[in-house]
């Protein structure tokens, strides 16, 4: 009699589970299926379905998948099977993907992360595709690891500063100009300080390694990560002289203190550097300008970095669309990129969601629609590509040395470390990594 | 029926049934089946994993690409190489010892405050265990950075004291306090399993005392601890085990800085796997953390027989 | 004397709402920044000058195909057999560990315990191949299926531990009458661990309610989405729309308060007056 009981609980257990198998892969609601892709060949004419993946805000999502659709309609034997999450999501969930060996057929590619993705072998080469009539040779060629072409880029990048102009016009002082050097960066800060009250800053302290490149590189030393990570190149000099300058700095309370620095965080309504109105500068990018002329909106304007004599900054695509290793349909995938990229329907249904736009006809032909923060990034661009140098992520396996670089250099913000010291530490840990790299 | 009647709890403290009835028999069919819906979870789903995480502590893996074999060169590196590992094992180490003693002291407090049948309680307990609800969200970290900062409500509360306050989070000296403060002040889960425990306690206790003329302190350390202690000691290992594994508040409150000063393990062990490509490394600390864990789980239960009390154990009564 | 008792009764109020209020000011915060635009967001203000209603509209709206009504139904149909399975299968493991006697009862109770012990980030990858090979992509089943093997090594843990404190003079007796060990097992044990199960039902709804890691995982289309995963877009690259994560995070929070509410009833109701008072 109790047994029965205990029966009927393990009876009703089981039939729970059944009903979540049935009702489990139909989604909880009528969610969509995924139909599993049938025809391996490239033939355009068999039905095909894309497995495809990007990352971003919503905006940027609906005009994907109405992207899609016109393809679809152009092209009926090719359709889609959308995924798309926010970018933190997207970059953990990739590496699963990639453990799993289910990389979808499209992907959404960063500057930051297709060397790793490229070097490891994740990606296939798309070198084959031909974009002459949309992207010059150059471009193509710098975008190249290897010798090899992982991503189609889709829109154009670069790095520059932001100020805040109403800010700087209301205490007199001047404005940066285009193609600034280093010197009048500094000079600027100094200047700037008097006029300023307490507690704002003309210029933000620093302590990545980026910000630190562009010094070096501009002065001709050039890359600190090169020959794809074997071989590594901190200048003594200029590091000692960029931050000595920068300690100086904080000395006379031209940058703001560390603990102010490290409660930064871009883009923050609350934290922002700008946005609070702490410091009047700061670096940004055509992608993230956007988002601080909104928390800002008519107080800021662009210029492009310092530059030395080599140059300033660097004016490149960063967003690309590449095609995984893992992928099903190869040639049906690149040739959708391929479209993406080059005919105008495309251009004209995503618009500026992923940038400006590579291909030049199609930005003119929205030029006029254009909201006032898509324009001040392409005037940031605009303003940056003239002096523009190389970019030059880190190579892949140096994202540890990376964030330590940033760590030493917090310690010596902080007071807690010499300059001097937080070169050998940081120079030893790369020579290291460059040394493990050669051999292998 | 009979089992109703037995069921009342008074009627087990009175009952004097000898030591015989210590359960001995062995049950091993009815055993394995009430156990089964574990151990078939486990076989199936867990099992594999875990023995898949060992072996991976002992290869190099990007996760991008296949692992390669490097037999015992992560803990080797780890031990002798790696400043980050003993960072914050240190940090996560005085994360522990300061969380754990006060979520409990304050959730085993709180618990007795609300284990009364006051009006309104409900809705007082609700709003005590609000924060424990708002978890890991992005809302969590702004708030309590807003909470925290230079010109954070904190600092505005200790200005009306006339006492300047600096930058709690943002400062490395201070910044392991506030998520420990943070995770102190999300109890709620801990103080409701000591609500429950507290119900199970049989008001005839209390009442037998109070005819003795016990004092409300006499009762707390004499009827209200021992009786506790099951739930006392479930929240003591479950604290420790937990507080090693702390993450979501340092990876979205202050990331691990400034300057590591809230590494926390399972932070690092995250960054290693999903930021540096390093998920070989990443499986052996984890490995590490297990044994760690794991002794300190063993020393506690080594311990609790001195303190720890159950019923069941024909135990000392009062 | 009994002014005595009405003084401390308004001290113990007093006490209780200063308490509450302690633990409620963020979420104060929280709706007053949940109104704001984000430009207004970097003021010091609690209160936004216009209230934004249209965060939460347009927060619900979320997107031109769905709406929050879709995640929130997809979540708490999820959290129904989540729940249903942790509640019943977790009472049956807790009672074999805690009361059965049976061979390598030990053993198996420390690997148990272990599983708590190693970090989740490192399992979550060849979990993922697993199910992966498994075909169980783009569905719930990752989700819920643990829950009906045993709910988690915390609730069987706490129940054992709760099991622990029943008498075991009670099991004799029920024995005595001629019960079997399911029959102790459903008569005596089920009715006198009740709140402890009522515990794990309410902490596996909000556990599993934040586990975004896993759903973000598993769950492929937008379609499926949880409410916890619909959040996390609306936090881009470069930009996060404040006002309607906020917004939005704060309903999301809802369900958990109102069953905690509603449930903490099992906790407490029958404590006798006359025991812990005075």
């Amino acid at each position: 009699m109790k047994r029965s009981v205990y029966n009927g609980l393990a009876l009703l257990s089981l039939a729970a589970m059944l009903a979540l198998t049935a009702c489990g892969s139909g989604g909880a609601n009528n969610g969509e299926s995924t139909a599993p892709n049938n025809s391996g060949n490239g033939d355009s004419k068999a039905p095909v379905k894309l497995k495809i993946m990007w990352q971003g805000a919503d905006i940027r999502h609906q005009a994907m998948l109405k992207t899609q659709e016109v393809y679809t309609k152009e092209n009926p034997s090719v359709t889609f099977s959308p995924e798309y999450m926010a970018w933190d999501d997207y970059w953990k969930k990739l590496p699963t993907l990639a453990a799993s060996h289910s990389l979808p057929d499209v992907l959404h590619m960063d500057g930051a992360y297709i060397q790793e993705y490229a070097t490891r072998g994740t990606l296939e080469d798309l070198s084959d595709i031909d974009l002459s009539s949309v992207i010059d040779e150059k471009t193509l060629e710098n975008l190249k690891i290897g010798g090899k072409l992982y991503g189609i880029p889709i829109s154009r990048n670069a790095q520059g500063m932001a100020f805040n102009k109403e800010a700087l016009e209301a205490a007199g002082i001047e404005l940066p100009k285009k193609d600034w050097t280093w010197d009048e960066y500094f000079d600027f800060a100094r200047n700037a300080r008097a006029k300023l009250p307490d507690g704002v800053y003309p210029i933000s302290d620093t302590d990545t390694w980026d910000f630190y490149q562009y010094y070096q590189m501009s002065y001709g030393k050039g890359r600190i990560i090169q020959e794809d990570g074997k071989k590594f190149n901190l200048d003594k000099d200029l590091f000692m002289k960029f931050y000595g300058i920068h300690a100086e700095f904080r000395d006379k309370k031209i940058v703001p203190p560390a603990d102010m620095v490290s409660a930064f965080k871009e883009n923050d309504p609350q934290a922002d550097p700008m946005a609070s109105g702490k410091v009047m500068t700061r670096g940004a990018t055509v992608g993230s300008v956007g988002a601080l002329e909104q928390l800002m909106p008519g107080k800021i304007d662009v210029v492009n970095l310092p530059v030395g004599p080599e140059g300033g900054g660097w004016a490149q695509p960063t967003i690309f669309l590449s095609v995984s290793t893992d992928a099903k349909h190869k040639d049906a995938a690149k040739a959708f990129i391929k479209w993406f990229v080059t005919d105008k329907a495309a251009g004209e249904t995503y618009g500026t969601n992923f940038g400006i736009p590579i291909y030049d006809e199609i930005y003119t032909a929205l030029e006029p629609t254009l909201a006032p923060k898509e324009k001040l990034g392409k005037k940031l661009y605009d303003t940056a590509i003239d002096k523009a140098m190389p970019f030059s992520p880190a190579a892949a396996g140096w994202t540890e040395w990376v964030d330590n670089y940033k760590k030493t250099m917090d310690s010596v913000m902080f007071g807690q470390k010499s300059i001097e010291d937080a070169y050998n530490e940081i120079s030893k840990s790369g020579n290291a990594i460059a040394e493990k790299q050669s051999a292998k | 029926m009979k089992a109703e009647a037995m069921n009342k709890p008074a009627a087990a403290t009175k009952l004097h049934l000898t030591k015989k009835l210590k359960g001995t028999s062995h049950n091993n069919l009815a055993g394995y089946i009430f156990i089964s819906p574990w151990l078939i979870g486990f076989l199936l789903l867990t099992a594999w994993p875990i023995i898949q995480s060992f072996y991976l502590s002992f290869t190099e893996y990007s996760l991008l690409e296949a692992p390669t074999w490097t037999g015992t060169d992560n803990y080797a590196n780890i031990f002798t190489n790696d400043n980050d590992f003993k960072t914050s094992l240190k940090v996560t180490f005085i994360f522990v010892l300061f969380s754990v003693p006060l979520k409990l002291f304050f959730s085993l407090m709180v618990a007795m405050m609300l284990n009364k049948n006051v009006k309104g309680m409900n809705l007082y307990r609700t709003a005590i265990y609000f924060p424990s609800l708002i978890g890991g969200s992005i809302a969590v970290a702004a708030l309590w950075r807003n909470m925290f900062n230079l010109n954070g409500y904190f600092n505005h509360v200790l200005s009306w004291f006339g006492i300047q306050g600096v930058g709690w989070i943002t400062n490395p000296h201070t910044s392991l306090g506030t998520l420990i403060l943070l995770n102190t002040w999300q109890f709620g889960s801990t103080m409701v399993i000591f609500l429950a425990g507290l119900k199970q306690i049989p008001g005839e206790l209390y009442e037998s005392a109070s005819v003795d003329g016990a004092s409300k302190l006499r009762k707390f350390f004499h009827i209200t601890l021992p009786m506790l202690s099951p739930v006392m000691f479930f929240n003591l290992v479950l604290g420790i085990i937990g507080s090693f594994q702390m993450f979501t508040s340092a990876f979205i409150v202050t990331q691990g800085g400034p300057i590591n000063s809230t590494y926390m393990y399972a932070l690092f062990l995250y960054e290693k796997a999903f930021k540096h490509y390093q998920m070989g490394y990443a499986s052996a600390l984890a490995w590490i953390l297990l044994v760690i864990v794991a002794l300190m789980t063993a020393i506690n239960f080594l311990v609790s027989r001195y303190w720890v009390f159950y019923e069941t154990d024909g135990g000392k009564q009062k | 004397m009994n002014k005595a008792l009405k003084n401390h009764k308004v001290t113990s109020h007093l006490l209780l709402i200063v308490f509450s209020l302690l633990m409620l000011y963020p979420v104060i915060w929280w709706v007053g920044a949940s109104l704001k635009t984000t430009a207004e967001m970097s003021l010091p203000s609690i209160w936004p000058s216009t209230p934004m209603w249209e965060n939460y509209t347009k927060g619900w709206q979320f997107s031109p195909e769905f709406t929050f009504g879709r995640f929130f139904g997809n979540t708490l149909l999820m959290e129904f057999w989540n729940v249903l399975g942790a509640v019943l299968t977790s009472a049956l493991v807790a009672y074999g560990f805690a009361r059965l006697n049976f061979k390598f009862r030990g053993a198996l109770f420390s690997i148990l315990l272990l599983t708590m012990m190693l970090p989740g980030q490192v399992t979550i990858v060849p979990q993922y191949i697993l199910y992966n090979k498994l075909q169980l992509m783009d569905s719930y089943i990752p989700l819920v299926l643990p829950h009906f093997f045993g709910g988690g090594a915390f609730f069987i843990f706490l129940l054992v531990q709760f099991i622990r404190g029943i008498p075991r003079e009670l099991d004799e007796a029920a024995k005595i009458d001629g019960a079997s060990v399911y029959g102790i097992f459903y008569r005596i044990v089920l009715p006198l661990i009740k709140p402890a199960l009522v515990t794990v039902a309410i902490f596996t709804f909000i556990w599993s309610w934040d586990d975004f890691f896993a759903q973000m995982l598993y769950l492929n289309s937008v379609g499926k989405f949880t409410v916890g995963l619909a959040l996390r877009m609306y936090v881009d690259q470069f930009e996060i729309q404040w006002g309607r994560l906020l917004a939005m995070s704060l309903l999301s929070v809802m369900p958990s308060v109102v069953l905690f509410f509603f449930a903490q009833k099992q906790f407490v109701e029958g404590i006798a007056t006359t025991g812990l008072k005075g």
